[in-house]
């Protein structure tokens, strides 16, 4: 072996094509570019195995299209600046604009696509450092929802235990396509003798292995749980010790449920009364092994926040909460906060959601983008006039995208960090490049197995930053250098485990795991949950407080609850392939080979009904816009009649020009980007 | 010896395997350069997985009339030398379970080698759908699952 070769040998560290933090071996040719990812064998989260987007990520990092220089807007062009003075541009700008408008009028909002586990709180910690509340995230419409909905109830949001269950039960998940390590979690599960129940409209590809395929009309889950609470709760098979000792308002949840006989319940979702009742008997004889997990699906409804409490409550009478084969309440790490939240609390300053979502603020201190994006261009309650995005692509992800493109071209400073250029990149005054996960290290915990990883940086490109030395590097520019004092993003690893017994050295250079914490379960007997009165919350006076209701009500979504004529189908948007993340890797090469372009899927009925031919080019409608988009007749099996479903994420056909961002869950602010009402016309 | 074994009762079709496949062989990922290929069948509620076992008496190997095919050494994989092929196609017509392809550029036909014993299509198989075990394994895996079922239904626990 020459001298040469031996300096790049392989790498073990961890993917980031998605966020499951794979443990993978990366390869390097003899020129040091990355050739090749391998799984690695030894790490108790992905067990040896990785999925194709992994191995993608060579085409990913060595694209001649990824954006390698700074880039500023000059005229209707770009002109390539040197970093410098990109950073010096951007710090005295920000500094103007704050003079002149308030610290306020600056925001920053963080995406997915350069996503590391210590970027939220880094980019709190900016926002606060820089004096401003606005800090926004794409969270306001993926994963907030799920993560409140259970937290009101329980104080965390537990992690489903699939080997040892005997029933497990996928609300709106595919984590074939979204969370590829849990499929391996679920077959061993089924393997072992468990049931699968998949609550879907669509086939999805876990639902391929499902004993019980569900079917519900999009957007009915929360009728479809409330209907198993009242089997369980009817036929006396919920766990009575657990519900008397632990929890709060169990009362109320048994007198609303009343309405929801399998009668009801088929009215309102269309899943045969047969198959509820016959759900529930599974859940019955599963006893406390029964492990639930909701997906995305559950979210984009403006009942979101509701229908998972009343998902989340079948834990808590099914007595599987933090039980073995149920649930777990996993610890955490117990790492140092880094999001600066007591140190500058910036009470006395108003927020650009006006305080509309108080409760996603309470959970996540951090406010709605819809909303955002009406006040830069109303100026109501004050104008925003600034933005750093670090890789979101709320042109291609948020509602209403025509909205968005004017919200954000309206903005006097955008500045995007990207891997690419992106729709949302060519709005921004600057693009500055952005570091792949293989060109920074970051700390990773896995919750549900309670360890924790740390990735290894396999290389740099000189003028390409990790995150934290951008924060760093403009916070030392602007008058608050103090709050970035690490001097690089590893240093900043050492302190951010200085509080826990893990030692930094067991995670350097390796693709092990660490657990810090053994796995217990029935931790409620001894120790009070984090929820206002330290029990599970079948009722919550908190959302009372906040002028909410006490139990998890049910709403029907409103394609149901004011049907229009001329919007005759339900359309769902946002699910995921199994070559994507989110609206990323559309496109790139050899990602195009799994779903070549943008389509919509259509029961083979629906198609006859109007004389629709596979892959015809159609034009596709709401209230809020249209698009063409080819047609893709799926099977019978595939979606239910009268439903649509088309991913995201394609420009040459944005499906979130149809979807809404004025039809909001009033709870958390999220927006109805399933269960659209459409119409479908032909062109020719 | 060691084969791919393919366990229908855990396949979801999603695909991971023959990317995998087709990237480690070509760099792409077009499925029709994959030496495994998995059929989904909505309407049957089935995901069936297949490439070559690797048969003891390979009848791939005994009707090739340029003696291309041979068995690996290390592995015991049945290989083919794509320098020996004539592109005649009689193994693929002698196959049984349709685990040998033809590749449209170069003209010759192509199988599972196992990656030289380390195979891709495992290493992304997160359902365990597929696995790289010794042919000893095959009726112990059997026996397992239907043993777990037996046991959930007398209500013991199921230990592993
Ligand atoms: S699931 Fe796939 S993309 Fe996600 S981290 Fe694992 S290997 Fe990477």
């Amino acid at each position: 072996m020459t001298e040469m070769s031996r300096n790049f040998s392989p790498v073990n560290t961890f993917c980031r094509m998605c966020d499951n933090h794979c443990a993978i071996t990366v390869h390097r040719d003899v020129s040091g570019q990355i050739s090749d990812i391998e799984s690695y064998p030894d790490h108790p989260w992905n067990q040896g195995r990785i999925c194709s987007k992994a191995g993608g990520a060579v085409e990913i990092v060595n694209h001649p299209d990824r954006l390698m220089r700074p880039l500023k807007k000059v005229g209707s062009g770009w002109k390539e600046i040197d970093l410098e003075q990109a950073l010096d541009e951007i710090a005295d700008r920000v500094g103007d604009l704050q003079s002149n408008y308030g610290p306020e009028t600056m925001s920053v909002w963080k995406g997915e696509a350069t996503s590391f586990n210590q970027q939220e709180d880094l980019a709190k910690r900016f926002c606060r450092a820089l004096g401003t509340p606005n800090y926004l995230s794409v969270d306001s419409l993926c994963f907030c929802t799920r993560e409140i909905g259970w937290s009101l109830v329980y104080g965390c949001w537990p992690k489903p235990d699939f080997r040892n269950s005997r029933c497990m039960i996928l609300w709106g998940a595919n984590p074939p396509a979204a969370h590829p390590p849990l499929t391996r979690q679920i077959l061993k599960g089924r393997e072992r003798g468990a049931t699968l129940v998949v609550i879907d409209p669509r086939l999805s590809t876990i639902a391929r292995q499902a004993d019980i395929h569900v079917k519900p009309k999009p957007g009915t889950d929360g009728a479809l749980a409330w209907g198993l609470a009242h089997q369980l709760i009817a036929n006396d098979w919920y766990d009575k010790d657990f519900v008397k000792n632990y929890t709060v308002g169990f009362d109320k949840v048994a007198v609303y449920a009343k309405d929801f006989t399998p009668e009801a319940v088929e009215a309102q979702t269309g899943v045969p009364a047969q198959t509820v009742i016959k759900v529930a008997a599974l859940m019955h004889q599963a006893g406390s092994r029964v492990a639930q997990y909701t997906g995305n699906g559950v979210e984009h409804y403006e009942n979101g926040v509701n229908n998972t409490r009343a998902i989340a409550y079948l834990d808590a009478l099914c007595g599987s909460f933090d039980m073995e084969g149920g649930s777990l309440q996993a610890d955490g790490l117990g790492q140092q906060s880094l999001a600066l939240y007591e140190e500058i609390p910036l009470q006395q300053l108003k927020r650009v959601d006006g305080e509309k979502f108080p409760v996603l603020h309470d959970f996540r201190q951090e406010c709605n983008t819809m909303t955002a994006l009406d006040a830069i261009l109303t100026g109501d309650p004050y104008s925003l006039r600034g933005m750093i995005m670090t890789a979101a692509n709320p042109v291609m992800t948020n509602p209403n995208s025509e909205k968005v493109r004017k919200a954000l071209s309206a903005l006097d400073l955008f500045v995007v960090r990207e891997l690419f250029m992106t729709e949302t990149a060519q709005l921004a005054d600057y693009i500055l490049p952005a570091a792949t996960f293989l060109e920074r290290t970051e700390l990773y915990t896995y919750a549900a197995i309670q360890s924790v990883s740390m990735s290894t940086r396999v290389q740099s490109i000189p003028g390409v930053q990790d995150e934290y030395q951008f924060w760093h590097d403009i916070a030392h520019r602007m008058d608050f250098g103090e709050h970035f004092p690490w001097e690089d993003e590893s240093v900043l690893n050492e302190w951010l485990l200085q509080s826990t017994d893990v030692d930094f050295k067991d995670l350097q250079n390796t693709s092990k795991a660490v657990q810090y914490q053994a796995i217990k379960h029935k931790k409620w007997q001894h120790r009070p949950l984090t929820t206002p009165s330290g029990k599970v919350e079948f009722a919550s006076s908190y959302l009372v407080a906040n002028g909410y209701e006490e139990v998890g009500e049910y709403k029907a979504p409103y394609y149901i609850r004011s049907p229009k004529p001329e919007y005759p189908f339900s359309l769902i948007t946002g699910a995921r392939n199994h070559l994507s993340y989110h609206s990323s890797y559309r496109g790139v090469g050899r990602f195009r080979a799994e779903v070549p372009g943008p389509q919509v899927e259509m029961h083979p009925d629906d198609a006859d009904g109007s004389g629709i031919t596979d892959g015809e080019t159609v034009k596709l409608s709401s209230a809020i816009g249209s698009i063409e988009i080819p047609v893709k007749i799926v099977s019978r099996q595939e979606i239910i009649p009268g439903v649509l479903q088309a991913t995201h994420g394609w420009k040459e056909a944005n499906i979130n020009v149809l979807t809404h961002d004025d039809i909001l869950d009033p709870i958390d602010g999220f927006p109805v980007q399933k269960g659209v009402a459409v119409k479908v016309e032909r062109i020719r | 010896m060691k084969i791919v074994t393919m366990d229908p009762r855990k396949c979801v079709a999603c695909g991971h395997c023959e990317n995998a496949c087709a990237f480690h062989r070509t760099g792409d990922y077009d499925h029709r350069n994959s030496a495994i290929s998995v059929n989904h069948y909505p309407d049957k509620s089935a995901c069936i997985p297949m490439t070559c076992v690797h048969c003891r008496k390979a009848w791939c190997m005994e009707v090739c009339p340029a003696a291309a095919i041979s068995r690996s050494a290390d592995t015991d994989a049945v290989l083919i030398d794509a320098n020996r092929c004539i592109g005649c196609k009689m193994c693929m017509l002698a196959c049984p379970f349709g685990a040998i392809n033809f590749d449209t550029e170069k003209l010759t036909c192509f199988k599972c080698d196992l990656c030289g014993g380390n195979p891709k299509c495992v290493q992304h198989c997160f359902p365990g759908a597929l696995e790289f075990e010794s042919e000893e394994a095959v009726p112990l895996a059997n026996r397992n699952q239907h043993d777990n079922r037996l046991a959930v239904m007398f209500g013991r626990e199921n230990n592993d």
